[in-house]
């Protein structure tokens, strides 16, 4: 509507931000895991006098300290780049509602790098105890980036009452700190936290079993410690887990049931089939370290931790996944649907117009089917594309131009019993814009022969 | 002796985790197993639930007219035809699931997802994908409406 | 509560003997090196296998062979709880199956598995492979869609390339000259009661044998001194592992069947031309793509002919290969084997990539 449609072929802006996105929460959740990690291995070598272990940590340091440092600050950057281009009127309302937010997380991130570069090249250079200290502060500072993004990332799925009271009227900000603090943000840090340790311990273990033969007792030693930080997580998980899904609203965890029993395309099964995954490989990862790391330290090899991190890696994804699915069919939820338009703008679109109010139309709108592709790219092409990601043509496919105006009645009436209600946004617009989409839409399906 | 106890308690601990993970990977494949056997048990209760329905008003509806109505949870239609008979179906489209609609200038149930036809009177798949005709009620015009039973 | 396990344990075991199978367990050994990773296919073949009798079990619960196949199958992939899921995972599990089998066979024979005195488990085993085929095969037509009809139809028209015996029995197998729903209940019959009833028996042997044999050590692994080779009790030691690799295999079963479900596909009609480009499933592209190259090099029978020729010819030589190279002294003929399992890699390999190519 008030920016122009960022079309990427065959994947859509979503992936973009999707792609770039995970990346950066892989790293970053390395990091924040890792920086504890690496903090209380220091510790506990420092204590006990060990230098084989202190030469462990430094080697483990590289990973988690350095390579995050790098991965994670190009990728959130990528971060911005892609939100900016694929969603820019979500993040016009983040920036607006948080901008004192972000610039605290900037500069956070500044001294987090700060900090593990000083930690990283003032290794055996400065006091011991200095040293350790410098590692607490990079662990509390990176926790600090995730303690303040978590506010921004929970605010989209859970608002919160008060922020949505005065969502649109220009006073957002004044509600800054209930936004912040919404009603999801404690069970989402907690968990974030949780997911942060077990990734530190996963790739932990992967340093471990690189340990050779001829240091058998410090392999054992490192496992077994490595233990004592990844079993208490694995018991705490699941009750985490159950607390984040119990402030989930209720209207979003519908979603999860629509593949119960069945798997027909174009009822959004996704939600369902993710959590399966997402369930059986967390018990899979539990049983994977119980029955090769715990049982068997001395016998620990690579090839075994590196599918205890691809486990985890698909426990972290297959969850990430389902959040982002969630919320559908908003972006900021009960507020702003995917495709940028706000709950209280439908009524002023719907008589005024969808395409008036859209500075950014592809020349040549003159005829009902160009002006129907550009109600298709402006309210579809959030979540869809032609003929690649959710492929509109294959959705549509068997639908004569009758059945596809009976699609978008439904669509556009919104009913709480229309089959889409729970994961697409109403479609807005005049008669003469719906009409014109349907022209678009019925160049796109192969008509069925006819009888 | 204090470190027997301490082993002994760690092996009881690690074999709770074991059970632990046991049970979460019972419950784990039990359920959709257990949901997968109940499935028609689950049906049979929703589509149990409702017995009759009363349309009100549905008895001034026009010759070679129809209106959709809820059967408990379900869409339905009733068409009052041409000759003077009623017909009451299951509007739910037994191809993928969308509601049906009558036509009455073909006389004939559309089906605007994919193309599926009904025959009016009697609720059978004769065209395109359904494979299996929708659910007849009986109609019965009362005083304040039709009533809609179950076969 | 410690007391009456025990107690249970006791009584049961002075009927059973059970003492005497956790004795041999326990003292069972499985020999640890660099290929000790190829031990556990078997295990996974077996496992898969496992799956595949329960959600077998399941699906028949619901599913109604004859004309009514397509619609039951409809139901469990579209209306039952969780149908479409063990149904994906029976799928699934019947590709990733055969795959662990054809793993678990190239793996036993680079190791020289089937020398003495295991010749029979080599034997038994191709069995169980040549049964899981036709496992493969016959529930492939099950669903009754265009894919399942058009790939059983291709695929009985093969036989009749034989001479005389041929067009025989694809006309038992088939009931008459075409794939019609009494093709489906005999194929029905023989993947549901029949395939079991032989398979399980010719496992039970296989699985004694290996627990008779033990497992093979590779010939590196022989050269060396007896006090270097390293070996872990079975149970619990090997046994745990194995459990965990067992894990593994239903989290990647489980992550294919939900993540890329099984299509319903298209009610099979016997009055529609075959779709473009259709193919039996990847593991029958071998045989597939032979007969299809030597039929179009050499006209008619003489070119079916070779083909299934040279098919049973190499098949025929690899149940041969433990009477070729019986032990490790027979350097040359030891090295010749290995070569011939190269060859047969290369072939399997090569014919499903350009059967697939070629389409």
């Amino acid at each position: 509507m008030n920016y122009p449609l960022w079309d990427v072929p065959f994947i859509g802006g979503g992936w973009v931000i999707g792609m770039t996105a995970i990346f950066h929460v892989l790293i970053s959740q390395f990091a924040v895991g890792g920086g504890f990690y690496i903090a209380m291995a220091e510790q506990k070598a420092l204590r006990e006098g060990r230098k084989d272990w202190m030469d462990i940590v430094k080697k483990q340091s590289r990973f988690f300290l350095v390579l995050t440092a790098v991965f994670g600050t190009v990728s959130g950057v990528g971060i911005w780049f892609a939100i900016g281009l694929a969603n820019p009127e979500a993040t016009s309302t983040l920036i607006h509602n948080f901008v004192f937010g972000w610039a605290i997380e900037w500069v956070i991130f500044l001294v987090e790098l700060a900090t593990v570069l000083v930690y990283y090249y003032t290794w055996g250079r400065i006091a011991d105890k200095l040293h350790l200290t410098v590692g607490w502060l990079y662990a509390i500072v990176s926790f600090f980036t995730l303690f303040i993004i978590n506010g921004i990332l929970s605010f989209k799925l859970t608002p919160g009452a008060a922020w949505l009271s005065v969502a649109g009227t220009g006073h957002e900000a004044s509600m800054f700190w209930p936004a912040f603090f919404n009603p999801g943000y404690w069970p989402s840090l907690f968990i974030r936290m949780g997911i942060c340790c077990t990734l530190a311990g996963a790739w932990s273990l992967v340093t471990c079993s690189r340990i050779g033969n001829d240091q058998l007792k410090l392999k054992t030693d490192m496992i077994g410690w490595t233990m004592k930080w990844l079993l208490p997580l694995f018991c705490t998980l699941p009750f985490l887990a159950l607390w984040y899904w119990h402030q989930v609203p209720e209207a979003h965890r519908i979603l999860a049931s629509l593949g119960v029993n069945t798997v027909a395309p174009g009822i959004f099964t996704m939600v369902t089939r993710m959590i399966i995954v997402l369930l059986v490989s967390s018990v899979t990862l539990i049983s994977v370290v119980y029955f090769f790391a715990l049982r068997s330290p001395a016998d620990f090899k690579l090839p075994q931790a590196v599918v205890i991190m691809f486990l985890a890696l698909v426990v972290v994804g297959s969850m990430e996944y389902t959040r982002e699915m969630l919320r559908k069919p908003f972006i900021v939820a009960e507020h702003m649907y995917s495709n940028g338009v706000r709950v209280k703008d439908i009524e002023k679109i719907n008589k005024d117009g969808y395409l008036t109010h859209t500075l950014w139309i592809r020349d040549g709108s003159k005829t009902s089917v160009a002006r129907g592709e550009a109600m298709y790219r402006g309210q579809c092409m959030a979540c869809h594309t032609v003929d690649g990601y959710r492929p509109t043509r294959t959705l549509l496919a068997g639908r004569d131009r009758a059945a596809i105006t009976n699609f978008l009645k439904v669509l556009r009436d919104h009913k709480p019993d229309s089959p889409y209600f729970r994961f697409m946004p109403p479609l807005v617009g005049t008669d003469e814009e719906v009409q014109a989409l349907g022209d678009y839409l019925d160049t796109l399906t192969p008509k069925p022969a006819q009888p | 002796m204090s470190e027997q106890n301490e082993t002994v308690s760690r092996r009881d601990f690690l074999k709770w985790v074991v059970a632990g993970v046991g049970a979460c990977y019972a419950a784990a494949i039990g359920y959709p197993v257990l949901r997968f056997l109940t499935s028609p048990a689950e049906q049979a209760k929703i589509l149990g639930a409702v017995k009759e329905v009363t349309v009100k008003d549905g008895h001034k509806l026009a010759l070679g007219a129809s209106m959709m109505f809820k059967f408990g949870s379900r869409p339905a239609l009733l068409i009052h035809h041409k000759d003077g008979t009623w017909t009451a179906l299951d509007a739910v489209c037994t191809h993928l699931g969308c509601t049906v609609a009558y036509q009455s200038d073909r006389n004939v149930i559309h089906c605007n997802c994919h193309g599926g036809e009904y025959d009016a009177q009697s609720g059978k798949n004769i065209s395109g994908p359904p494979p299996r005709p929708l659910k007849q009620y009986v109609a019965k015009v009362v005083e304040d409406g039709v009533l809609v039973t179950r076969a | 509560m410690k007391n009456m396990m025990e107690d249970l344990w006791k009584w049961c075991d002075e009927r059973l003997d059970l003492s005497a199978m956790v004795a041999f367990a326990k003292h069972k050994t499985v020999p640890e090196h660099k290929h000790s990773f190829w031990y556990f296919w078997g295990g996974i073949s077996l496992f898969l296998f496992m799956v595949q009798m329960i959600t077998g079990i399941l699906l028949l619960i619901y599913y109604r062979p004859g004309p009514d196949a397509f619609d039951s199958v409809r139901q469990i992939t579209y209306d039952v709880n969780f149908g479409w899921l063990i149904r994906s995972v029976h799928a699934w599990a019947a590709n990733l199956m055969i795959a662990a089998i054809v793993v678990h066979m190239f793996s036993v024979f680079f190791m020289k598995a089937y020398r003495s005195p295991r010749e029979f488990g080599w034997w038994s085993g191709a069995l169980l492979l040549m049964i899981a085929s036709v496992f493969g095969f016959s529930g492939y037509l099950l669903p009754m869609n265009e894919l399942s009809y058009f790939a059983t139809k291709v695929g009985l028209d093969i036989p009749t390339g034989m001479p005389i015996i041929g067009p025989i029995l694809s006309d038992i197998v088939r009931a008459g000259p075409e794939v019609t729903e009494f093709t489906l209940e005999r194929f029905f019959a023989l993947h549901v009661v029949v395939l079991p009833l032989i398979f399980l028996p010719i496992l039970m042997i296989h699985l004694w044998l290996v627990a008779k044999h033990g497992n093979a050590v590779p010939p590196s692994e022989e050269l060396k001194p007896a006090a270097e080779r390293k070996s872990i009790p079975f149970f619990p030691n090997f046994m745990m592992k194995d459990l965990g690799v067992w894990l593994i295999t239903l989290n990647i079963l489980i992550l294919f069947a939900a993540v890329f479900p099984w299509d319903l596909g298209v009610q099979a009609d016997a009055l529609k031309a075959a779709p473009k480009g259709i193919h039996p499933e990847w593991y029958f592209m071998v045989p597939f793509q032979l007969l299809k190259a030597f039929g179009n090099w050499f006209p008619g029978s003489l070119g079916e002919g070779m083909g299934i020729g040279i098919f049973t010819g190499g098949i025929i030589l690899w149940l041969l290969v433990p009477l070729y190279d019986p032990n490790s002294r027979s350097g040359l003929r030891a090295r010749n084997a290995t070569y011939f399992g190269l060859l047969a890699l290369a072939a399997v390999v090569g014919l499903t990539i350009w059967g697939y190519l070629a389409l």
